[in-house]
């Protein structure tokens, strides 16, 4: 069973040119800044958006060919979780479960007892006649997913299934998420914007930015060559452009990296923030970079800290609380950042 | 009396009770003069039990099909984009700012025997509208249906749509959303259009009269009856009138918290 | 600033009622009715039963041109309304019923001035489509008939009409006669409405001219409507009231009214 999709298509200002393809008991993530067009994507995978051109092919199956032939949601065999859930508020869970199956032809005493049985294998038996205000995000978030799972689709769509759930919700139902995720042997796809569900949850990751693929491979692959600032800043590294002069780079920003080996050409160099060094005054040692700049967040993660530093070229840095108890380090106040030149990984742009 | 804090204007109040001393004086009087001891006799009747029975009979049957023609063509309205929408959705409502009685003069040169729709209906069906029950449902209807219109459009164009693409992905029919999803939802504007043109219809005088005429027991509704009856047995007018006042002051108490705002 | 507003507000309110209140026109105008030369002024409002709206608005027109500086506004409608509105104190100069019974109720109210003058008499008919395409042919053939027109049963010509039936025998069933509130609007359903027939004066029918089709009731089965007129006691401009009653009475009226198919008062 294989999803294969070019997708082009308009709404509004968003233009969506996309090539995407996903084999069954495969997670996709879809990740990207707002706007770039992840939910779009969905909509038109789903047949709620017609595609300009393009095809969108499941199973062999053309859902959609950009002219004539357009199979609409109700017939295609998906199953979708929406952002707010959107559960029918004027049914009970366990009815909202069973709509599908119902939709589908399926008896009514039949699909509220399969509807109950979904219910109770994601811990909800006690909640089938709850209507969806009386349900917790969390318990509203279940019932939307295995709403979606009764209808046993060949490819399951997730629109930031988390979003709506607060932080501490949110870890507990990445992990369950993972697990029903799992247990399901279709497609599925998923779009968030937070890159810690696309490192549980998916096998591979795609990266839109304005309608189109910036980047796409598993997450560490993503992590090691970001591709663009938003997906540097996904995987919590420093990323420069510039120009390659041999032994250095012009940077886009205006100043100068030292980076042997810059060839010629437009490079992207990465720098792990373990590797931005932080000093009050102008270092002294063997760096060869380092720039001054004002101190724009600082962030306790565990025993690191992550400073960003803003200037000239602007800098995540990662230091112990110790040296930044030592630097007298705030919010406002001037520091230096410097990064040996041998600590840079350079690709061609 | 309070304005969360500020002293209360005085002009704003002063207007206020003049306007609502001009609705509710006319009711007030209307009220006074019903001869309580002869009501239940005068109701009793036959002008004024045949003119109850027709009012519930025809106003029900033009509420019903109100909303048969209505919802559709709101549901159009609402959800179909096609050139010279604004336009249609006018004319739509303009039996709302037309005079009832033009409505009627206009139903009678469509419908009548000799009309432009109705020489057919006569020749093909036999079917004659005018002076009969028939012909009030379809005046009452003519009146009532912009009522429903207006708030099942509105409805249609407040709700989240987002519902319906999802009932869509989960496998339902265009008719089963309809059935399961968007009419729950609009069911408060449904409710509270039905209940306007209910009593739209109820007290519809000028086209029915016009189109359908003024036969005791089989066009002679309440509105026609007070009219006629004004002059000869006040009484029994007056009765019947309190009964329309009572249906509207009901139909508006049980819409006030949905369509009114809050109680 | 907004004290300002408020006042103004008022202002344009108390201005308003002011300017509708007067110039408007009716009896409220003054008028000497001087004891000699007795040159006609002002203006009057004359409350008459519907089957008098043609002539009444001809012989309204000439006698304004006959006295210049004089106005007549009508008021038409069935006898009965009319009545009880006068009674209920519509502002009238004069009324003229389509039957004895409502100008006597006046009288015993006493709100009429001297007594009533009977101006002219009228004859029922039967009207029917144009070209009488279910051949009616008489009374007998109402029956027969989907619907016919009747004025309200409390409405001179209404009663007229069911005194007809009576003396001829003929019963339609309720659920045929469809009712007018007054003479014209009884007479529109036939020539605007689907009804078959419709009994109203000859007077109307005349009017109607190639509208209708007329039956004539034989003189035998036929009633006799008697209308009076009369000034009334409210009245503030007597003279005028008067001097229009005399004109309507006199042989230019009368050529008028019998013009539109009224008979002569006696």
């Amino acid at each position: 069973m294989k999803l294969d999709a070019q997708i082009r298509a308009t709404l509004g200002s968003l233009d969506l040119d996309v090539e995407l393809a996903a084999d069954a008991g495969e997670t996709v993530a879809i990740l990207g800044p707002n706007g770039a067009g992840k939910t779009t994507l969905l909509r038109t995978l789903a047949g709620l958006l017609p595609l300009d051109h393009g095809h969108i092919e499941l199973d062999g199956t053309t859902l959609d060919d950009g002219a004539g032939t357009f199979v609409p949601p109700e017939r295609r065999p998906i199953g979708v979780v929406f952002q707010d859930y959107l559960l029918f508020p004027n049914l009970s869970a366990l009815e909202n479960v069973a709509f599908g199956l119902r939709a589908r032809g399926m008896p009514r005493t039949e699909a509220r007892a399969v509807a109950a049985r979904w219910l109770d294998t994601v811990g909800l038996a006690d909640r089938h006649e709850a209507k969806p205000r009386e349900l917790s995000g969390g318990q509203a978030q279940r019932v939307a997913l295995v709403r979606a799972l009764a209808t046993r689709p060949r490819l399951l769509l997730l629109d930031e299934p988390l979003a709506a759930l607060d932080q501490s919700a949110r870890v507990e139902l990445r992990h369950e998420l993972r697990k029903n995720l799992a247990s399901f042997d279709g497609i599925r796809l998923l779009v968030s914007h937070d890159p810690l569900d696309a490192a549980t949850l998916a096998e591979r990751v795609v990266v839109l930015e304005h309608g189109r693929v910036i980047q796409a491979g598993t997450f560490p692959d993503l992590a090691a060559n970001p591709r663009s600032r938003y997906v540097a800043e996904l995987a919590g590294v420093n990323l420069l452009t510039g120009a390659g002069r041999g032994d250095h780079l012009d940077l886009d920003s205006g100043d100068q990296l030292v980076a042997p080996g810059a060839g010629s050409g437009p490079v992207l160099a990465v720098v792990h923030p373990h590797s931005v060094s932080l000093s009050r005054d102008r270092p002294t040692g063997s760096a060869r970079n380092a720039w001054p700049g004002t101190v724009d967040s600082i962030q306790l993660l565990g025993e690191r800290v992550r400073v960003r530093v803003a200037g000239v070229v602007p800098l995540i840095a990662e230091i112990t609380p110790a040296a930044l108890h030592d630097l007298e380090l705030h919010e406002g106040g001037t520091v230096w950042a410097s990064v040996k030149a041998t600590d840079i990984t350079l690709s061609p742009a | 009396m309070s304005t969360r804090g500020r002293r209360v204007p005085w002009f704003p109040v002063l207007a206020a009770l003049v306007a609502f001393a001009f609705i509710a004086i006319p009711l007030i009087g209307l009220v006074q003069s019903v001869p309580w001891t002869s009501l239940w006799g005068d109701l009793r009747e036959p002008q004024a039990t045949a003119a109850l029975r027709l009012s519930i009979v025809c106003s029900l049957w033009a509420t019903l099909l109100a909303i048969a023609l209505g919802v559709p063509l709101a549901w159009v309205l609402a959800r179909v984009s096609f050139p010279g929408r604004s336009i249609v959705r006018a004319v739509t409502l303009l039996p709302l700012v037309v005079p009832p009685v033009v409505g009627g003069v206009g139903l009678f040169y469509a419908f009548g025997r000799d009309g432009l729709i109705g020489r057919y209906l006569y020749s093909w069906f036999s079917l004659q509208l005018t002076f009969r029950t028939a012909g009030a449902v379809v005046a009452e209807t003519f009146v009532a249906m912009p009522f429903l219109v207006i708030t099942v459009e509105s409805a249609l164009r407040s709700m989240d749509r987002r519902y319906e693409d999802a009932a869509a992905t989960l496998g339902a029919s265009r008719m089963t959303v309809f059935r399961r999803v968007t009419v729950p939802a609009i069911a408060p504007g449904l409710i509270a259009g039905a209940a306007l043109a209910w009593a739209r219809a109820l007290g519809e005088f000028g086209a029915t009269i016009t189109f359908a005429g003024n036969i005791q027991g089989r066009t002679q509704t309440m509105p026609l009856a007070v009219y006629l009856l004004l002059e000869s047995r006040p009484d029994v007018a007056i009765g019947l009138s309190l009964v329309l006042l009572a249906v509207c002051i009901a139909v508006l108490a049980l819409l006030r918290d949905r369509w009114l705002g809050a109680g | 600033m907004r004290r300002l507003g408020s006042i103004w507000a008022v202002a344009v309110v108390a201005i308003g009622l002011v300017a509708t209140g007067c110039g408007s026109s009716g009896s409220g105008s003054k008028v000497k009715a001087t004891t000699t030369t007795a040159k006609l002024t002002g203006s009057i409002t004359v409350s008459a039963a519907a089957s008098l709206t043609e002539a009444f608005k001809t012989i309204g027109d000439s006698f304004k041109a006959a006295n210049p500086g004089t106005n007549v506004t009508f008021n038409f409608g069935s006898s009965g309304t009319l009545a009880t509105q006068i009674q209920q104190g519509a502002p009238a100069d004069s009324f003229a019923s389509a039957d004895q019974d409502n100008m006597n109720k006046l009288v015993a109210a006493n709100l009429v001035d001297g007594t009533p003058t009977v101006f002219a008499k009228n004859k029922l008919v039967i009207v029917t489509k144009p070209g009488n395409p279910k051949n009616v042919t008489g009374l007998a053939d109402l029956p027969k008939l989907g619907v016919v027109s009747l004025c309200g049963a409390t409405v001179p010509c209404g009663k007229y009409a069911a005194q007809i039936l009576q003396m001829a025998g003929v019963t339609l069933p309720a659920s045929k006669i469809t009712r007018g509130q007054d003479v014209k609007a009884t007479l529109a359903a036939v020539t605007n409405g689907d009804a078959d027939a419709a009994i109203v004066y000859v007077s109307d029918a005349k009017t109607a001219g190639s509208a209708v089709a007329t039956v004539t009731i034989p003189d035998a089965q036929n009633a006799i409507a008697t209308y009076p007129i009369a000034t009334l006691k409210a009245s503030s401009n007597k003279a005028a009231s008067r001097a229009f009653i005399a004109y309507v009475a006199s042989p230019r009226g009368e050529g008028v009214l019998q013009g539109d198919g009224f008979l002569p008062p006696s």
